[in-house]
């Protein structure tokens, strides 16, 4: 066999997967676009309940999120426990760069502001998105500089804290020493609509919207695979499988961890500009531990290190929250003649689908390689027992 | 091995044919108008939502289904997810945007945070959609408060948002009044519990309170300080304070704060305390015995002074508790019932458009409820210009022998 066998089946895997990926986005692009305005009431209605726009917008967005901890957790191996911080820290950026917020200042840089909004400060979309990677990067190097010595349990409880600390920050940041950095509980709002280079994304283009944090997301996939498969995510497998061994090999340890903690950042920065504009603000309430998680669920169920068993975790997760569960306690009462609450039930049907998980896919659901064959240990070995004896016939 | 196209397309393919087979049509079609009500069904507020629903349907049921020539159907809509137990900012981008898609809704009765309504009402405003709440208490959403507030939520420059309650400047500024003039505090401690609605009450109070002269003492107590609060009434206790404001919700730690409070200054005859509606309506504070004594606001009439108000308002409660069995769950959720009252004379005052709907409120003469009319007993008109109420009911309560006692009502023009 061929050395470049495996690294070809990768490659073309990765085709079929970016071709699904891109194959869905433009399908539910094009029937919000062109098709469903002219489609009869009952399917408009079938399409805005099960499948609504706005939902799948934040599917894209929990994808970025789910696929930027696993930079950190699926590929490096480093249990995160507070992401949301960077989700919160993103948010911010996009409130502080596209909004009229800072009334004092009247900075435009290729914003587009709304009449009668003119103060604040209006960046351009793109810087905005830019500035909130970097600005996410910076404090993933600030969390990550003093903490990443520790290991696991350790290393889990600290990032817990800061997950803590800087929603907190932003619920009591209206006045840091005399200033309004935050706006506190009240959040920011009022952000600008998107302008590309004159078409403006306004309130009701929800196809365009969808499309944005699709290609956001689109970037995010590519990014992540081409990262695994580079010097660096090669580097940070080593270290999730034996930090001791890749040590020895001459990574080195505190630098790759590092650039995992900093760059997964970006993932949640990204996300955070992405999900403000859809919203059209940013609101402290959002930031809690739940959602960091959530995140992780969806890294863990997915199949950490896998990015697209990651994508089918955050979208499967994701739309349950979002939109399934209402919808399938709808069919079944009305199908039953029954009145179950199903999303009263979320967090039990959450937690017994992580139990079956657990005693029955515990590499999750589309899980990477390496993972399976450490959780099936048992069964690799009785194949390759079973493999030798037969060689040995 | 999973193939992810053959994945995808049956994905797809699954979609469409579901779709085929739903068919039907919108069950709201021809002169059926639809009203949708946007509440946090799940978590902490679905109880008072589930009840503020409720209401809204007697309202619209004793009314026969009708407003004016049109038939009027209720569709609820839920601003919260499960995930968060609370009103979730994507969740109410999403319910904005399917008010607007549902070409037969006319109105949206809510939303009951203030957060939420601070996304949904631009949506709305460009969509040209009628909003009435029944417990936005932020002053932000129809007056200037911020800069840039509250033309921030009006795009088109319109107005299409009103509040059937009083905004949380009222509410402040009746409490540092009766502190001030009627219980001579001249040193107020202001606590607030560092979410949206405590800090705009404790803001409101304590602007109030040195307009009229008096120092404050601002703090805040936080849900997640597990070790209690008694370093801040120590410092309360320095600072010469003579009674305490607590600007925010029972909910957040209520329990521990009223104790503490007790445990350092004293009981309310040693050292006055008073709370907003936020502290109204719960079973735990009323057998508190360290709460008695306490001086409460309402924003409106109590449910207790609604019933003794007696006519038709009491009526109504009779009868949904004769539907439903037992009262509605709290003052709010009547409110929710005012604004069903106000959506559908809208309706009723109109062609049956969405514009047509929002001018019976915004242009001409001003659209009121009398007092006869409204389920809460309060008469009122709502301004043209901000959508706020013009009169303004507050009721001064006291907790006494566990029991939250009217003293008065206060009409604040």
């Amino acid at each position: 066999m061929s050395n470049t066998a495996p690294a070809h089946t990768a490659v073309s895997g990765n085709r079929k997967w970016a071709i699904g990926f891109t194959s869905v986005v433009a399908f539910f692009f094009i029937l919000n676009k062109f098709i469903l305005p002219e489609a009869g009431s009952g399917v408009q209605k079938f399409f805005n309940a099960w499948f609504s726009l706005t939902s799948m917008a934040e599917i894209m967005i929990w994808i970025i999120m789910a696929l930027g901890l696993n930079i950190i957790v699926g590929y490096a191996g480093l249990l995160d426990l507070g992401y949301v911080a960077f989700w919160a820290l993103g948010g911010y950026v996009a409130g502080w760069l596209m909004s009229p917020f800072f009334s004092g200042l009247n900075i435009n840089f290729f914003g587009n502001p709304r009449p009668g909004l003119e103060f604040g400060i209006h960046f351009h979309v793109f810087l905005v998105l830019i500035l909130g990677g970097v600005f996410t990067a910076i404090w993933g190097v600030i969390i990550g500089g003093p903490t990443l010595r520790l290991k696991s349990d350790y290393l889990a409880l600290v990032t817990l804290g800061f997950g803590e600390i800087i929603p907190q920050f932003m619920l009591n940041g209206a006045d840091i020493a005399g200033y309004n950095v935050t706006n506190g509980a009240q959040g920011i709002g009022g952000l600008d609509d998107v302008n590309l280079f004159g078409y403006v994304i306004g309130t009701f283009a929800l196809p365009e919207k969808f499309l944005m944090v699709s290609l956001m997301a689109g970037a995010m996939i590519f990014f992540s695979i081409r990262l695994r498969d580079g010097r660096l995510g090669r580097a940070w497998l080593a270290i999730r499988e034996d930090e001791l061994a890749a040590s020895m090999m001459g990574v080195p340890l505190w630098r790759t961890k590092f650039a995992s903690y900093a760059i997964g950042a970006v993932g949640g920065g990204i996300g955070g500009v992405g999900f403000a504009i859809l919203v059209g603000g940013v609101y402290a309430d959002r930031f809690n531990f739940v959602i960091s998680i959530i995140i992780l669920a969806m890294v863990v169920m997915g199949g950490m290190g896998n990015v697209w068993g990651v994508v089918v975790g955050a979208v499967t997760l994701a739309w349950i929250n979002s939109v399934g569960l209402i919808q399938v306690g709808e069919l079944v009462n009305n199908s039953f003649g029954t009145n179950i609450n199903f999303p009263s039930y979320q967090f039990l049907l959450f937690g017994l689908l992580l139990v079956l998980m657990m005693l029955f896919r515990r590499e999750g659901f589309i899980p990477e390689a390496r993972i399976r064959m450490v959780m099936n240990e048992d069964k690799v070995d009785e194949e390759v027992s079973d493999e030798t004896k037969i060689a040995s016939k | 091995m999973i193939k992810p196209i053959k994945i995808g397309a049956l994905a797809i393919a699954g979609a469409l044919a579901l779709a085929a087979c739903s068919g039907g049509s919108d069950s709201a079609g021809g002169d059926v108008l639809v009203v949708g009500t946007d509440l946090p069904l799940q978590g902490a507020s679905a109880d008072a939502s589930k009840s503020t629903n409720e209401v809204a349907a007697l309202v619209l049921e004793q009314a026969g289904g009708k407003a004016g020539d049109f038939t009027v159907e209720i569709k609820e809509y839920d601003d919260s997810t499960a995930a968060k137990g609370a009103w979730d900012d994507a969740a109410c981008a999403k319910n904005a945007q399917d008010h607007v898609a549902n070409t037969a809704q006319v109105a949206v009765m809510g939303t009951y945070n203030s957060g939420c309504a601070k996304i949904i009402i631009p949506v709305l405003n460009q969509a040209g959609m009628l909003m009435v709440s029944h417990a936005n208490t932020y002053p932000g959403l129809t007056v200037e408060w911020d800069k840039g507030e509250p033309g921030l939520y009006y795009p088109s420059g319109a107005r299409n948002y009103a509040r059937v309650i009083a905004h949380d400047g009222f509410q402040g500024t009746a409490a540092a009044q009766f502190l001030f003039n009627e219980q001579g505090v001249t040193n107020l401690a202001v606590l607030d519990d560092t979410q949206a609605y405590g800090i705009g009450i404790a803001d409101a109070v304590q602007i109030e309170f040195e307009k009229l002269g008096g120092t404050v003492f601002r703090g805040s107590w936080d849900v997640k300080q597990t070790q209690g609060y008694t370093a801040t009434f120590e410092k309360i206790k320095a600072s010469g304070a003579t009674a305490v404001y607590y600007g925010g919700i029972f909910d957040n730690n209520g329990v521990q704060l009223v104790k503490d409070k007790t445990t350092v200054l004293g009981d309310n005859t040693a050292f006055l305390s008073m709370a907003p509606d936020g502290f109204s309506g719960y079973p735990t504070l009323r057998e508190m015995p360290e709460a008695e004594g306490l001086w409460m606001t309402f924003a409106g009439k109590s449910l207790d002074g609604i019933i003794k108000g007696g006519g038709a308002p009491a009526k109504f409660i009779e009868d949904y508790t004769a539907k439903y069995g037992a009262q509605p769950n709290s003052s709010y959720a009547v409110y929710g019932g005012v604004a069903m009252q106000v959506i559908l004379k809208a309706i009723a005052a109109s062609d049956g458009t969405r514009q047509g709907v929002i001018d019976a409120v915004f242009a001409g003469e001003p659209l009121c409820l009398t007092a006869e009319e409204s389920v809460s007993g309060m008469g009122f008109c709502l301004s043209t210009e901000t959508g706020d109420v013009d009169t303004v009911t507050m009721t001064l309560q006291q907790m006494t022998g566990g029991v939250e006692t009217d003293i008065k009502t206060l009409d604040i023009k």
